[in-house]
């Protein structure tokens, strides 16, 4: 039993700070890849500006700045600092649900990327300063791991770190394999840039070794059971966390658990021929738009419900 | 040891030096240690303390231009201010003392009014004041216990006795700091901690908690208590949160809380909840606009109701604030005398009533020498430093007293005593005030400890946080004779 505020509170810090990690991901990624003079290099930056939603990836706008806003712009509405800034702020205003071990990360997080030397320190070394947040908030989600009580709460910020996970990997792999871009990406310098955005090079490795295809790059970030960045390991959790929350209660037909249970086992029985076959663009709109439902069933399931239905016996 | 040259002797009391220049014996350790430590090391010890309370969020906002506020911690004073077991003794009764004879007087206001028709109080003094609330007439109130949470101010005069300033019955704060604060210090100084016998003060939640239940105890067995706040934005929230965490309660808003049939539920994932108690850390005009602001939407519509109804408790009680209006106080010493037949063992500062033409022109002819404070101001707004003041402004407040006399009261100007504070690198004095925190619901309990309020200008007499003013941990002694033991520099945390 918790505050329903509280929940969509929780569910949000999950949400955030999963944008947050994300995007610095892409931003380091792509200065990574414009330091190689080569076409792939071209490429690999390219493919990262149009994941990060920069409208003109082929436009003349310098990489640097476009990572640089990426990271401390207040007027772009899924900045890292504004993700972090709204974690946060979620986060105060659930302080006494959380662990100080918990929010003190966060905290921390949040004061150095918003402080007065933050550009400065991003300026003479923007992948550190890039990396570092990674870190942080790795350190961040180990907080509240090892210090939460895994129940009600703890769930629902799961439900938002892999809910917000499943679109933003499935926006990716569209930006990658179903757009004009996508196309026969071939190249070794693409390719690896693609699994960096998503952390998985190394996992990948361990599984396909260094023989590298677009092919089984979709299918390792679209259907790998153990991998926690694909989607099927994140629609697995969805599944897992809503049924829990949904257990004992009386819930009408908008029981977000059945949509997640829905969309996990389309995951589940699917494989990369059919995609490849039908093309990736179906189910991954697919994923995008069942997230989208899910997060509506779930506030007006726990959160926003009419109260004449919900009083005690 | 004795006083250092460079520390200034100023007229006041000062908490660790003796007029004669040698150290108190309160102080004496603490003393010792500081003059081990190298100005640089005092210098760190504080950067850490600060930055400590940065990361763990306490702080309050100050909202600037721009749409963004920032985040200020109050500032905190590395010395803690020392109280010896025999004075805190004296100001425990007095403490107690006054807020039996408060809760009694509140019963009897909202009651049969017997005070009144005695005599004692001018009716129009009470009914009249803004803070006297009707909708409280003939309301049962457990114990009688309408202030379940006391922060009194305290201060030390001249001759270093301790006066009551304020009797804050309404919703006081400060709590949290006075907890962060001893966190802190015990780290600062463990070795001197542990040799000076301190009093823990780490109780006051599961006390808190407790009084809470007692209010709700006759009617629900196992009473589900929440904290109400006004939301994220208020500048406290930081003790509200901090609360509902150390009581394990919700913290809920508003917005969280609905009334049905006279029952008071709260939204959780799994439907409605009854809520039997509120811890409100709202003001009496916002909790509930269909009894009071009807413009509120911190409160939730349908509260007083259930209040008047019996089935949900809230604290404090509205309408307390009758009996710390600014005017109202200056009776207090008879009010105690009235209900519990006992001299008041915590004086009060000598106070002129405008309202009394008399000690109107008295107030009027002494402007350069008193304090003149607004009735109804808190938070040290409205209000006139005679001896700090220019001749204009002056001519403005005799102006304002002569317009609405009712409306002021007026204090000599006591120069509060001061305390070792580190300033910029130096130990100097500044003037310290003592809020000291009293629960009461089946019973009445002081926590030994308080907040000591800093003025942290050189020679300021205001140590409101909104005028500047910082904060520094209060130790209470439990005893006089300082324990033998472990010396700092083999002390562990």
């Amino acid at each position: 039993m918790m505050l329903a505020r509280v929940a969509d509170s929780l569910y949000w810090i999950g949400r955030y700070v999963e944008r947050a990690e994300h995007l610095s991901r892409l931003a380091s990624v792509m200065l990574n890849a414009t330091l190689d003079r080569t076409d792939a290099g071209t490429q690999a930056a390219q493919l990262a500006r149009a994941a990060i939603g920069d409208p003109e990836p082929a436009g003349d706008h310098n990489p640097f700045e476009a990572a640089r806003d990426l990271v401390f712009d207040r007027e772009r509405s899924d900045s890292v600092v504004v993700s972090l800034s709204r974690a946060r702020e979620n986060a105060r205003q659930v302080r006494d649900q959380i662990t100080t071990e918990t929010w003190e990360r966060l905290n921390l997080l949040f004061l150095r990327a918003t402080g007065p030397q933050a550009e400065h320190a991003f300026n003479s070394n923007a992948p550190d300063f890039l990396q570092e947040i990674i870190a942080d908030l790795h350190l961040f989600k180990g907080a509240a791991d090892a210090t939460m009580s895994h129940g009600e709460g703890y769930r629902f910020m799961l439900t938002g770190v892999h809910l917000e996970r499943a679109q933003l990997i499935s926006r990716l792999l569209g930006v990658c394999f179903s757009g004009a871009q996508g196309q026969g990406i071939d190249d070794h310098l693409a390719l690896v840039s693609i699994l960096r955005m998503a952390c998985a090079l190394e996992p990948y490795l361990r599984v396909y070794t260094a023989d590298l295809h677009a092919r089984n790059i979709l299918e390792f970030l679209l259907f790998d059971e153990e991998f926690p960045r694909s989607i099927r390991y994140a629609t697995a959790r969805l599944d897992e966390h809503l049924t829990h929350l949904s257990t004992g209660r009386e819930i009408g037909r908008g029981d977000p658990s059945r949509l997640a249970g829905r969309l996990n086992a389309r995951l589940c029985y699917t494989d990369v021929e059919d995609v490849e076959a039908g093309g990736a663009s179906a189910i991954l709109n697919s994923v995008e738009l069942d997230c989208t439902g899910i997060h509506q069933a779930m506030f007006e399931t726990f959160v926003a419900y009419p109260l004449e239905m919900r009083l005690p016996a | 040891m004795r006083r250092p040259d460079d520390y200034p002797v100023g007229l006041a009391y000062d908490e660790m030096f003796a007029a004669s220049g040698d150290t108190r014996p309160n102080y004496q350790l603490l003393h010792n240690r500081i003059q081990t430590l190298e100005a640089a090391e005092l210098a760190d010890r504080q950067q850490t303390l600060e930055r400590s309370f940065l990361l763990q969020g306490i702080t309050f906002t100050v909202y600037g231009a721009g749409d963004s506020g920032t985040e200020r911690i109050i500032p905190t004073d590395l010395f803690p201010r020392i109280i010896p077991a025999a004075e805190w003794a004296k100001i425990e009764k007095g403490l107690i003392q006054r807020l039996k004879a408060l809760n009694v007087f509140l019963a009897d206001i909202y009651g049969e009014q017997k005070i009144i028709s005695d005599g004692i109080v001018p009716r129009d003094l009470i009914l009249g004041a803004p803070s006297y609330r009707r909708q409280m007439q003939h309301l049962y109130v457990p114990h009688n216990a309408y202030v379940n949470v006391c922060g009194s101010d305290l201060i030390r005069g001249e001759n270093g006795d301790f006066f009551v300033l304020e009797d804050n019955l309404r919703v006081p704060s400060g709590v949290s700091y006075m907890l962060a604060n001893r966190e802190a210090a015990r780290r600062t100084f463990p070795g001197t901690f542990f040799q000076a016998g301190v009093k823990p003060v780490e109780r006051y939640p599961d006390l808190l908690l407790a009084t809470l239940k007692s209010m709700a105890g006759d009617f629900r067995p196992n009473p589900q208590v929440v904290v109400l706040t006004p939301g994220v934005y208020n500048s406290a929230y930081y003790e509200h949160a901090y609360l509902a965490r150390l009581m394990g309660v919700p913290l809920v808003e508003g917005r969280d809380l609905a009334v049905h049939d006279d029952l008071v539920y709260m939204r959780t994932t799994a439907g409605l909840r009854r809520v039997d108690v509120i811890y409100r850390r709202v003001d009496d005009d916002f909790i509930d606009p269909l009894a009071f602001r009807r413009d509120s939407s911190l409160g939730v519509a349908g509260l007083f109701n259930a209040y008047r109804a019996g089935k949900v408790v809230i604290c404090n009680a509205p309408g307390t604030g009758v009996a710390d209006d600014k005017a109202v106080y200056a009776y207090v010493p008879a009010i105690i005398k009235y209900y519990l037949d006992e001299d008041e063992i915590l004086p009060n500062v000598k106070t002129f009533l405008c309202r009394n033409p008399s000690e109107l022109s008295h107030v009027l002819a002494n402007l350069d020498k008193l304090v003149v404070k607004a009735v109804g101001a808190s938070g040290g707004y409205g209000m006139l430093v005679g001896p700090h003041a220019s001749a204009a402004e002056r001519a403005e407040f005799a102006q304002a007293l002569k317009a609405d006399p009712d409306n002021y009261i007026a204090q000599p100007t006591i120069q509060l005593s001061t305390a070792p504070c580190l300033v910029d690198g130096h130990i100097e004095p500044r003037h310290v005030d003592l809020r000291p925190f009293i629960l009461s619901g089946d019973k009445v309990v002081v926590t030994p400890g308080a907040l000591t309020r800093v003025a942290l200008k050189r020679g300021s007499l205001v140590v409101n946080s909104s005028q500047g003013g910082g904060s520094k941990d209060t130790w209470v002694l439990s005893d006089d004779a300082p324990r033998t033991g472990r010396s700092e520099e083999e002390a562990a945390p």
